[in-house]
């Protein structure tokens, strides 16, 4: 059996690569562009990863786990790389989940982009994307994760570029290329100091070495290597004070967008700190979980403000992945992973949602132009209304059982850590969860209720097509409870928090199992003053919403004014672009013209000089090469002679 | 058998003869092989005429060879004779590619005067 699913698992790693090349080499000469091609290769997979999926969800061990590693380069007796493959319950869940959203993403671009110039390679991009993520969801070593790391960060960078003529894509792809780049050479520092001390990338040798005492790092080595790797998922996953290039990053096909969101690109990161999860020692943690906590709360606040209606879902995202790091940080592994999942479904509903929309508003982005859609594009507002309930907390929703149970993480982790302080965290997810609630009821009043703003483009939109609402309704329907646990309001019972169990860390010195059941018992107690506060939060979020923009209570302009210090912090996102430009942007020239001078004057100046010197010398000696036979025998006759007078005098 | 020591005389040489030869002694040849080398050297660097170069060199190689044959006679065995012989088929050898060079060199420069032979400046 092992056999058969590691064969499989290659086979869904590798039918996107060949979706890839096919399309790369071959699209343009493909009946209608080979769209039918990638899909089908992308339905595929996925039908094979399901299949997998199926066969770890009826095993029901939470120790299954296959593996299949080869030595890839030799360099000496212990200085060794090896790859492999590692299929257990959490790679076999989260391949199922990037390959359906994928292939779903592949069906919708079908409509989305059927008059794009370059429609066959937008295709083999997809494919590109999806083979670097499943790569890092299968890789069981830190390496080849990182070789399909920056693969994503590559695909990333082509497919946010896509449209390069654009300008603003144009940089927005370099932007998350260049702040990427910044994570990852913290990860990479990070990989290198395990590698330093255990000449190994296997991840579960590792592990295994740290518990067993056999690898000796001290645990300052340990949070300093921690942070580094986390470092990668902090660019990766968008978050602060690596976020800013998520929201630019809307510059993109839409359709892109909620691959990026939702599968594949910010999923990696938080699915890599899962996978060291164990070895990060309790001071790296807290790091984790200030950093999600607050991005959460901060890309919360964002959100609220802006106009741009796939904008906003980006700002959800940062605050999204913002509490799954939140969840890894606070102990609460198998809630993060939880939330992983549902928040990639219907994410990825909201953002093929918003692309409807957009479709069917002939590219018109803008929040304030739209308004009672709900009438035009039935199905769209149905799916945008039930997902949009699973990313604001409401009960009956995925997205309900999941936050809920990371806030209550939050909870127990800053009990079983005395309280003080450490209960801002999961205070900061609760605010986000008011401001979430609050800034989703915004965005859906104003496009699909209340009266069409602008009307001329409001009798132009109509339904979208078939294979584009069907993706939705798929996403939608994934986005209900009773998939993922029987009780509407604890995932605690269901399939994945108990196939996914949370995991105790190795870390030496640390009670792991005594530490976990502890962390276990506090989040319980914490579950029912959680599900009642958030479920309020939610109900409050929403109601403000609803009187604001639906009811006209207050009226915008006034608030903001009112408030416009506040307003205009969130509308600028805190001025992070800003700040950056004067900083790191404004630095890094000021360095390159430092460079530049160093450059032109020391270095050139040394070359030129060197290169003077021998043409100088060259012109001297130039003149004894006479071509005449002659007088070289001549001098080598003066040289023998100086040779002999120089010996008789020495 | 072959004298091995300056003090030693050929049977076939009259008394006087003997005497003469003994008389000479080794710097008498190091100086003519000297003179001959100078003049070779001479002749190589002050010709025009590659064929009279060739003399030069010639004179020089010869030069050697009396140089080879004195050591070989005061020391007392045949070594430096073998290596004159050496250099007497070398020569000879020389001389051939030599001439065909310089007969090449005419047919292709149309002289054979080394002044106007600089091609190796290029």
């Amino acid at each position: 059996m092992q056999e058969t699913i590691i064969q499989l698992a290659l086979a869904v790693l590798i039918l996107p690569l060949v979706s890839y090349l096919v399309q790369i080499f071959a699209g343009k000469r493909l009946p209608r562009q080979g769209d039918w091609l990638a899909t089908g290769f992308l339905g595929a997979a996925f039908l094979i990863a399901l299949y997998i999926a199926i066969h770890f969800l009826s095993a029901f061990d939470q120790t299954l786990s296959y593996n299949l590693n080869f030595q890839w380069l030799n360099l000496g007796k212990e200085w060794s790389i090896q790859l492999g493959v590692k299929v257990d319950n959490l790679a076999a869940i989260t391949l199922a989940m990037v390959t359906l959203i994928s292939f779903l993403v592949h069906l919708y671009s079908i409509a989305y982009m059927h008059d794009d110039s370059r429609y066959a390679t937008y295709f083999g991009y997809l494919g590109l994307f999806t083979f670097s993520m499943l790569g890092i969801v299968l890789s069981d070593n830190l390496f080849s994760m990182y070789m399909f790391w920056e693969l994503v960060g590559l695909s990333s960078y082509l497919l946010i570029g896509f449209w390069f003529q654009k300008k603003e894509a144009a940089a927005a792809s370099t932007k998350a290329f260049v702040v990427n780049r910044i994570g990852d050479i913290g990860m990479w520092l990070g990989i290198l100091i395990l590698w330093s001390q255990f000449y190994t990338v296997n991840l579960d040798e590792i592990i295994a070495g740290i518990q067993n005492g056999q690898f000796t790092l001290s645990n300052t080595w340990l949070t300093i290597g921690g942070i580094l790797l986390f470092m990668g998922a902090v660019g990766k996953s968008a978050q602060f004070p690596l976020h800013v290039w998520l929201p630019d990053a809307m510059e993109g096909p839409t359709p892109v967008s909620a691959l990026i969101h939702a599968a594949t690109m910010v999923a990696a990161g938080v699915y890599f700190v899962a996978r060291i999860f164990v070895i990060l020692s309790p001071d790296a943690l807290t790091v984790i979980a200030v950093i999600g906590g607050f991005t959460a709360f901060m890309a919360a606040t964002m959100a609220l403000t802006q106009n741009d209606i796939k904008r906003i879902l980006a700002y959800s995202t940062v605050s999204q992945l913002g509490y799954m790091i939140m969840g890894l940080g606070v102990g609460a592994y198998s809630a993060a992973m939880f939330h992983l999942l549902t928040h990639a479904f219907f994410k990825a509903c909201l953002f093929l949602g918003s692309g409807a929309v957009i479709y069917a508003m002939h590219h018109e982005q803008d929040i304030r132009e739209m308004g009672g859609l709900r009438k035009k594009l039935p199905i769209t507002f149905i799916t945008y209304a039930v997902a949009t309930a699973a990313l604001a907390g409401l009960p009956l929703f995925s997205g309900f059982l999941s936050k809920d149970a990371i806030i209550a993480g939050g909870w127990g982790w800053a009990s079983f850590h005395g309280g003080g302080w450490y209960n801002v965290v999961p205070a900061l997810g609760l605010t986000a969860a008011l401001l979430t609630a609050f800034y989703m009821g915004r965005q859906v009043f104003l496009v699909f209720f209340g009266e069409p703003r602008n009307k001329e483009k409001y009798d132009h939109a109509h339904e979208v097509p078939a294979v584009m609402w069907i993706p939705l309704v798929v996403l939608s329907v994934l986005s209900l409870f009773p998939l993922f646990s029987l009780n509407p309001l604890s995932g605690d019972a269901g399939w994945f928090m108990n196939l996914i169990p949370s995991l105790q860390t190795v870390v030496p010195g640390i009670d792991g199992a005594g530490k976990l059941t502890e962390l276990t018992e506090l989040t319980h107690h914490a579950h029912w003053s959680t599900v009642i506060s958030s479920v309020l939060m939610a109900l409050v979020g929403l109601a403000i919403a609803f009187f604001i923009y639906m009811k006209n209570a207050v009226d915008t302009d006034k608030l903001a004014q009112s408030l416009r210090p506040l307003y205009l912090m969130s509308f600028n996102k805190w001025y992070f672009d800003e700040i950056y430009e004067v900083t790191v942007v404004r630095g890094n020239i000021v360095l390159a013209k430092v460079s530049a001078f160093f450059d032109t004057f020391v270095i050139d100046f040394l070359v030129n000089t060197t290169g003077f010197l021998v043409g100088f010398f060259g012109l001297l000696v130039r003149k004894f090469q006479t071509g005449k036979v002659q007088s070289y025998i001549a001098f080598a006759l003066i040289g023998v002679l100086v040779f002999f007078v120089l010996k008789g005098v020495f | 058998m072959l004298p091995t020591s300056p003090g030693k005389t050929n049977k076939i040489l009259s008394p006087e003869e003997g005497k003469l030869l003994e008389s000479l002694t080794l710097n008498h040849f190091l100086t003519l092989s000297a003179i001959l080398f100078s003049l070779g050297v001479f002749g190589v660097m002050t010709r025009r005429n590659a064929v009279v170069v060739l003399m030069g060199i010639e004179l020089m190689l010869n030069s050697a060879n009396i140089n080879l044959i004195a050591f070989s006679r005061f020391n007392g065995n045949l070594d430096g004779q073998m290596l004159a012989i050496f250099v007497i088929v070398l020569a000879a050898a020389e001389a051939a590619v030599a001439l065909a060079i310089i007969l090449n060199m005419y047919s292709n420069l149309k002289t054979v005067n080394l002044d106007e032979v600089d091609q190796l400046k290029e």
